[in-house]
């Protein structure tokens, strides 16, 4: 059993006026999968090192099962880290490599071996026990990797981007390996990515940073159909949430929207919920899977159509992405339609829009205008 | 034509291999050849090929000439302070590549200014010294000073190779349980071996031939290294040229072998890149 709780974590790092972490809170619960996800810089990294007791805490406390974390060494937390470079130490073998800290723990000879071999067995890496790292491809040393932690059968895991220097193909292979070595073990785990398509399928929950701050924590498709403002819209999904400027109007007791070239209701807003944006613009975002070149059957109730001019069309086989202009203005978005448009750039089309699906930001705070009800 | 032309291109470089190699090892081959002649046969034509090999001088400049005496002093006191040098220059090494602690520039700026000052500004004060703390004319004062004098260089040689170790395996260690101390032994020494191996060999090639503070701090035969013993051979009105050519060969061979062994570590250590 391990529940991880951070709590108003912040770092500021030597020679720096400014906070990497400000205020960061979460609690991770036991055999929960935890993935901290933002760009690069945005800090996650930071709290991760925090935690593993790598990086002095500035302030703010880090706990495992409610015991405060700060002033114990990294090795006594019993965590177990797997590095972005995999940290292999080069001039050991593979076997040597997974069990170096359970030597140091004076784990007896015998049970380290069993050890050793029942990971390694696992993992698929019994034929290279006697080899160096550098004799192993970047699979089997991200393998080797995650059997060092394994194999000390630590409270916690700690993930600091484990896939980013992997190829495309052996990242979804290894990604998948991950998830089901998770699942068999249990054991509770916070995992550091700036890519969203691991977030989204390896998390129980995400937690998006920006900027050293809590953005949004949630599980992984609330936060993508609720995205908490415009920056968890772009950056979840890709390509990323179409940001638009409107105009908020009122058609009788109904709320709607004004974009360059139609007015449409937004059904899921009242507009007393709406009142202090009467009149004026506001921030409209629509997915690209939410624009449909044909609306669906069904749907029609809902559909808006919005006169646009294409700019480019790419097909990328499975669909094909189109950019687009709304006709008589500056603003682009893009629509997620399927493999066999007709559409060509230059054209002048109609696109139809979900007005369900639209969501709606205030553009001074960027923060999402909830939805009633 | 394309094969020609390859070797056209490669010509200067040949013809400028050829000269280096004539300009560094013809003075070497030349000593080589006077040290199993005589003294008058030198004098007879100084550039002539050996008639009769006198590997004799070899056995006579070892026991008569004290090269005996000389090359185990030069022995005592290289190994000791390249044994020194190593330890504490790595330490040191690691420290300042590893740690970012309150005042390392100023620590690392001073060891490194160790490498711009010239032996001969510090030789004055550096003799005061050694008599004060009763150290001159003795091999250990010899042996600090080395290790004092060869320490900045090695840790400049050091901390860079130490410094392209990436982060994580430290801290992979730490997480492991290991202690500082522990990571620099288990990681950064086993890793920055070449490195060591480099700096052994420098320190070892410079302070076997080094001459300066040995001819300022030992003034007893019995304690000569072997630099100073070849000078005793030159006399004020005589040169005994063929046997300071044997004494030379005596002298030279240790590094001979060391640089042999240790070339391709040595090359590989100054110009390796990040560890992988």
């Amino acid at each position: 059993m391990a529940v991880v709780t951070v709590d108003k974590l912040s770092k500021r790092y030597e020679g720096s006026s400014e906070l990497a972490v400000k205020d960061v809170a979460f609690t991770v619960g036991d055999g929960e999968f935890m993935v901290l996800l933002g760009p690069s810089g945005c800090g996650k990294s930071s709290v991760l090192r925090m935690i593993a007791g790598l990086e002095p805490i500035t302030s703010g406390t880090v706990s495992i099962d409610g015991r405060v974390m700060n002033q114990v060494a990294a090795k006594d937390r019993d965590i177990a880290m797997v590095f972005q470079s995999y940290a292999l130490y080069p001039h050991m073998d593979v076997y040597t490599n997974l069990a170096f800290g359970l030597r140091r723990r004076r784990v007896a000879r015998e049970e380290i071996d069993r050890r050793v071999r029942s990971v390694a067995a696992k993992l698929g890496l019994t034929p290279f026990l006697s080899r160096k790292p550098h004799a192993l491809s970047g699979g089997q040393r991200q393998r080797v990797a995650l059997g060092r932690a394994i194999v000390r059968d630590p409270k916690v895991f700690l993930f600091d981007e484990p896939l980013s220097n992997l190829d495309a193909a052996l990242r979804v292979t290894t990604r998948n390996e991950l998830i089901k070595q998770q699942d068999e073990l249990g054991t509770t785990t916070i995992y550091v990515t700036h890519d969203q398509v691991e977030a989204m399928t390896m998390g129980d929950r995400m937690c998006i940073m920006n900027k050293g701050e809590v953005i949004q924590i949630g599980r992984p498709l609330e936060v993508y159909r609720n995205p908490a403002d415009t920056f968890v819209a772009r950056f979840l999904g890709n390509p990323p949430m179409n940001l638009l400027t409107g105009r908020l109007e009122a058609a009788g007791e109904r709320p709607t929207l004004r974009l360059e070239g139609a007015v449409f209701e937004l059904p899921d807003w009242s507009l007393t919920a709406l009142a202090r944006y009467r009149d004026r613009e506001l921030t409209a975002g629509v997915r690209p899977e939410d624009l449909w070149e044909t609306p669906p059957l069904g749907l029609e109730a809902q559909i808006v159509l919005l006169p646009v001019r294409v700019i480019t069309v790419e097909p990328l086989g499975a669909e094909t992405l189109l950019l687009l202009s709304l006709d008589g203005s500056e603003q682009e978005l893009i629509a997620r339609v399927g493999r066999d448009t007709a559409l060509k750039a230059g054209e002048r089309a109609s696109i139809a829009l979900d007005s369900s699906a639209v969501h709606l930001f205030d553009p001074a705070t960027t923060k999402a205008i909830p939805r009633a009800g | 034509m394309g094969l020609w032309l390859g070797h056209l291109k490669r010509t200067p470089l040949l013809l400028f291999i050829v000269l280096y190699t004539i300009a560094t090892g013809g003075p070497f081959a030349w000593v080589a050849a006077m040290s199993v002649r005589t003294t008058p046969e030198i004098f007879g034509n100084p550039y002539a090929l050996p008639t009769h090999l006198r590997w004799d001088k070899f056995v006579e400049a070892w026991t008569t000439s004290n090269y005996g005496t000389y090359f185990w002093n030069s022995t005592i006191v290289v190994v000791t302070a390249v044994a020194l040098v190593t330890i504490i220059g790595a330490m040191a090494a690691h420290c300042l590549a590893r740690y970012r602690f309150r005042g390392r520039r100023t620590v690392r700026f001073l060891i490194l200014s160790g490498m711009v000052l010239p032996p001969q500004l510090l030789i004055l004060s550096l003799f005061q010294i050694m008599l004060d703390y009763r150290l001159y004319n003795s091999l250990t004062g010899l042996i600090v000073v080395y290790v004092a004098t060869q320490l900045a260089m090695t840790v400049y040689i050091l901390e860079g190779f130490f410094a392209q170790i990436p982060q994580d395996l430290f801290d992979a260690a730490r997480m492991d349980g290991y202690s500082d101390f522990e990571i620099f032994w288990r990681i950064t020494l086993p890793i920055g071996i070449a490195a060591i191996f480099t700096t052994v060999t420098l320190n070892f090639i410079i302070l076997w031939n080094e001459f300066l503070y040995a001819v300022v701090l030992l003034t007893e035969d019995s304690r000569r290294t072997l630099p100073l013993g070849i000078m005793h051979f030159m006399g004020g009105h005589q040169l005994d040229v063929g046997m300071i050519a044997t004494g030379l060969m005596i002298a030279i061979l240790p590094v001979i072998l060391l640089y042999a062994f240790f070339s391709e570590t040595m090359i590989r250590g100054m110009t390796a890149g990040a560890v992988r």
